[in-house]
């Protein structure tokens, strides 16, 4: 046993700093005084997309409602809804395709609000050989995950395209492929892939698909039966601050910006980038809808034509997916 | 430059000039690469790297420090599990078939499923990514220092026993100094594979660290920035790696001793008792999966159980369907696997005996195999796919790549294994470096090559999902992937159970395989 021992005491002194030095960060942490702790499971890494949180966290308008939000980060292996189902979050940040399909497995879930009135599902192109409508794809090759093909089908469904004319490449999550050449079309997000090669100078042509039919609630808020019929409070403090805080996102997106590359200094983010991100979800989050009624909104209509496109990717749901009781006491106050 | 004068650098060169002629070319290599694929955003140069590095060094210095600490973390915790584990089996050698299904079951499990379980258990801090890295490393060391521990003259091992002294005192005394060359070897794999474990793990919604960095690097097709950060994580790979082969050598003083262990015919085992070793390895792992899930109380939605894998495959109302998707995607994943897992061991002891016969090579090529087993794939598959396509060609290099490195440095320190007297004999007859190298060090390297065939089964199945994530979107990968967004856990759940079965089955044909050869040429390698 001497070489353990060796190996053990070897590293033992430094394991033991740095393991201070970690509970330290722990410790260091923001915390308001008196805030009930709950947690808003978000659905990526930090960045702009989640800047009406980021204010109402710095303004203290959740503080003031008597809660004390984490906003805890997503990625590419974290998904939203184990968390919300478990209870380590409250509230998470879905969009209603996967929320029906969690369903569909057996997860309690509502939708009790809609950031993404408009889903930002896109398809980029080059200026050279653009896609401006769902037909200029017929004998052109895309690029994207084979698991959004259900997505791709709806489209071509929609708009009466022959899905077999285009040539599904699967590629990473990644811009590369399209500028490199190596496929003609990406099916990405308007607000990140299409900002990464303009903010590298390389100009997309983007093509929203919420443009040509496809309904879906994006960056929906979800939350479990159980929370809406037991914590119904914390859930519309939680829907409060977070209505505020968009509110003052729409007032200044690049402000929005500027406090998200400040708040996380370790995440790597660039002001351009994420100034350009905050203006380009604006028309994605903000609607004569939301206008009239309040952020986060949705209304029968809407909730029918996300049943209906629901259905194209097979997802057999009814309205009682949407619950609106939480916003209908937010906007009433 | 020939052969020879690799081999003998002191007769063209100095040392010192050979080596800083061979990584000179290397960085040029690599410019001219970035260069030649310029306007792609797929490959930065070490011109470019640099620069990023130059302007970002705070943001990187406070990432590596998080990713490295998780690292260390894991690397101790996963090692020390190792450790005991080995321990454990030594001392009690029928537990060695359970220990080694069940340290084998759990480095089957693919990120996607351990991601939220760790994340729902320990919350956003840091313990995830430690998990992570820890499990990343626990398989491989377990089983190179059960080779290093059984590597001993059976003479020594019976004179402890004319003291009187049983197998506590074997440990002690004649294993642990014997294994130290193995734990060592051990130690350098582990050391990349829990960085990248470590960076991996962020991945599963950490809030800083390189593998951040990475996936934010990526998505702004700031391939500086994604390659500054490969090569920060491939340089400590690299330092720590040389570390462990420092230390490695300060602490084995002697050369390696003549074993001289007799061929072992196989001992005869009852049919009984057959089916009952067979009984305890298939309910035990299943009771711990149960177990573990009932004790942590993990929700079902996402923690599927064993019944719920019986029902979704062979009880449900749908399960004929069930299975037809899964074995469709199973078959497709099989077809790769099969040549990458061949490539990357072929490979790997290729190198290994290459590196042996012109050391020269070693200061170039270990530092690349090195790299690219740190770098996460997600960096590096963007430039295989682009040099061999997304086919046949592109997904097994994927694999290769993924797998060959524990091969390389098993093998490389089996080759090194080779007994002195050995060596002088052929030296005293003039042989030549060849028939040295197959009469003798081939044969010494055997169960060192062996313990990293073992290594690298859940590996190679593990790297062809990821290939299939990434590059072909098809076979078990991109069903495993899809899970993600559909909440399927079931489906999830159900291709584990059949990778980790796929796993067992392969890891017992190479372990008879292993046990027929080894009776031979290592017969204390042989369990009694």
């Amino acid at each position: 046993m001497t070489t353990t021992r060796t190996f053990h005491g070897l590293n033992r002194r430094t394991f033991l700093s740095t393991g201070a030095a970690a509970t330290l960060a722990l410790a260091g942490r923001p915390a308001f005084a008196n805030g009930k702790d709950v947690a808003l499971q978000l659905s990526w890494l930090h960045s702009v997309q989640f800047g009406g949180s980021y204010i109402a966290r710095e303004r203290g308008y959740w503080a003031q409602n008597g809660l004390n939000v984490a906003l805890n980060p997503g990625g590419p292996n974290a998904p939203v809804e184990p968390p919300v189902v478990a209870g380590n979050a409250l509230v998470g940040i879905s969009a209603a395709d996967y929320t029906a399909a969690a369903v569909a497995q057996g997860a309690p879930f509502k939708i009790i609000g809609v950031a993404m009135q408009k889903n930002p599902f896109a398809i980029a192109s080059l200026a050279a050989n653009p896609v401006n409508s769902p037909k200029d794809l017929e004998g052109k090759s895309i690029g994207m995950a084979l698991a959004n093909m259900p997505v791709l089908q709806a489209l071509c469904t929609l708009n009466d395209v022959d899905i077999d004319a285009i040539e599904v490449i699967p590629t990473q999550y990644d811009a590369a492929p399209l500028v490199a050449g190596q496929v003609d079309s990406l099916l990405c997000w308007a607000t990140d892939l299409p900002v990464a090669m303009a903010i590298q100078g390389v100009e997309a042509v983007t093509m929203l698909m919420a443009d040509h039919g496809y309904a879906v609630h994006s960056q929906t808020y979800i939350a479990t039966e159980d929370s809406l019929a037991n914590r119904r409070d914390d859930l519309v403090a939680l829907m409060r601050g977070e209505v505020m805080g968009w509110n003052d996102y729409l007032a200044d997106p690049a402000a929005a910006a500027a406090l998200t590359v400040e708040m996380f200094p370790d995440a790597g983010l660039d002001l351009p980038t994420q100034v350009m991100q905050a203006e380009r979800q604006v028309p994605l989050m903000f609607s004569d809808l939301t206008e009239a009624q309040g952020f986060g909104w949705f209304t029968e209509d809407t909730v029918a034509q996300n049943i209906e496109t629901l259905a194209l990717l097979d997802r057999n749901v009814t309205a009682d997916l949407w619950d609106r009781s939480i916003l209908e006491d937010v906007h009433a106050a | 430059m020939t052969t020879r004068a690799l081999d003998r650098p002191g007769l063209t060169l100095p040392p010192f000039a050979a080596k800083t002629v061979g990584i000179v070319l290397l960085f040029i290599l690599w410019e001219a690469a970035a260069r030649a694929y310029a306007g792609s955003f797929i490959l930065a140069g070490p011109l470019a790297v640099t620069a990023y590095l130059a302007q970002h060094a705070d943001l990187l210095a406070r990432a590596t420090a998080r990713t490295l600490t998780n690292a260390a973390w894991g690397f101790l915790w996963g090692n020390l599990a190792a450790i005991a584990l080995a321990v454990i089996v030594i001392l009690l050698p029928r537990m060695e078939r359970l220990a080694t299904a069940v340290s084998l079951l759990i480095f089957c499990l693919p990120l996607v499923a351990t991601g939220p379980i760790l994340r729902v258990l320990f919350g956003t801090g840091e313990a995830p990514q430690i998990t992570l890295a820890a499990l990343a490393v626990h398989y491989t060391t377990f089983l190179a220092l059960m080779v290093g521990l059984r590597a001993v003259p059976q003479s020594w091992l019976d004179l402890v026993r004319t003291h009187g002294r049983g197998a506590g005192a074997q440990l002690v005394y004649v294993r642990t100094v014997a294994s130290l060359p193995y734990l060592t070897a051990g130690l350098q794999i582990a050391a990349p594979a829990a960085i990248l474990g470590a960076m991996i793990g962020e991945f599963t919604g950490a809030e800083r660290g390189l593998g951040v960095l990475t996936i934010r690097a990526m998505r702004a097709m700031d391939v500086d920035a994604t390659w500054a950060i490969a090569t920060l994580a491939a340089a400590l790979s690299i330092a720590a790696y040389g570390a462990f082969g420092w230390l490695g050598r300060r602490l084995t003083g002697t050369p390696p001793a003549l074993l001289l262990t007799a061929p072992r015919p196989a001992p005869p085992r009852t049919l009984g008792r057959r089916v009952l070793g067979l009984a305890i390895l298939i309910v035990t792992p299943l009771l711990l999966w149960y177990g573990v899930m009932e004790a942590f109380s993990l929700n079902p939605f996402f923690a599927k159980r064993p019944a719920d894998i019986l029902a979704f495959l062979v009880t449900g109302p749908e399960a004929a369907a069930h299975r037809a998707a899964l074995l469709g995607a199973y078959a497709e994943t099989l077809a790769f696997t099969l040549p990458g897992y061949a490539a990357g061991l072929a490979l790997g002891a290729l190198m290994a005996c290459a590196l042996l016969l012109a050391p020269g090579l070693g200061t170039t090529m270990l530092p690349v195999a090195v790299a690219l087993r740190s770098i996460p794939i997600v960096t590096t598959a963007p430039l295989i796919v682009l040099a061999l396509g997304r086919g046949a060609a592109g997904t097994i290099a994927i694999v290769a790549v993924m797998i060959f490195f524990p091969t390389l440095v098993a093998c490389l320190q089996g080759l090194r294994q080779t007994p002195r007297q050995v060596v002088d004999i052929f030296d005293s007859y003039a042989s030549g470096r060849w028939r040295l190298l197959i009469l003798a060090r081939i044969p010494a390297m055997l169960p060192a090559f062996f313990a990293s065939a073992r290594m690298a089964i859940p590996a190679a199945i593990l790297a062809v999902t990821t290939a299939e994530w990434l590059a072909t979107g098809k076979g078990i990968g991109a069903l495993m992937a899809l899970t993600a967004s559909t909440s399927d856990y079931n489906m999830l759940w159900s291709a584990i159970t059949l990778v980790a079965l796929t796993a067992a089955a392969t890891y017992a044909a190479v372990s008879a395989l292993e046990d027929a050869v080894l009776r031979v040429y290592a017969a204390e390698q042989v369990a009694r």
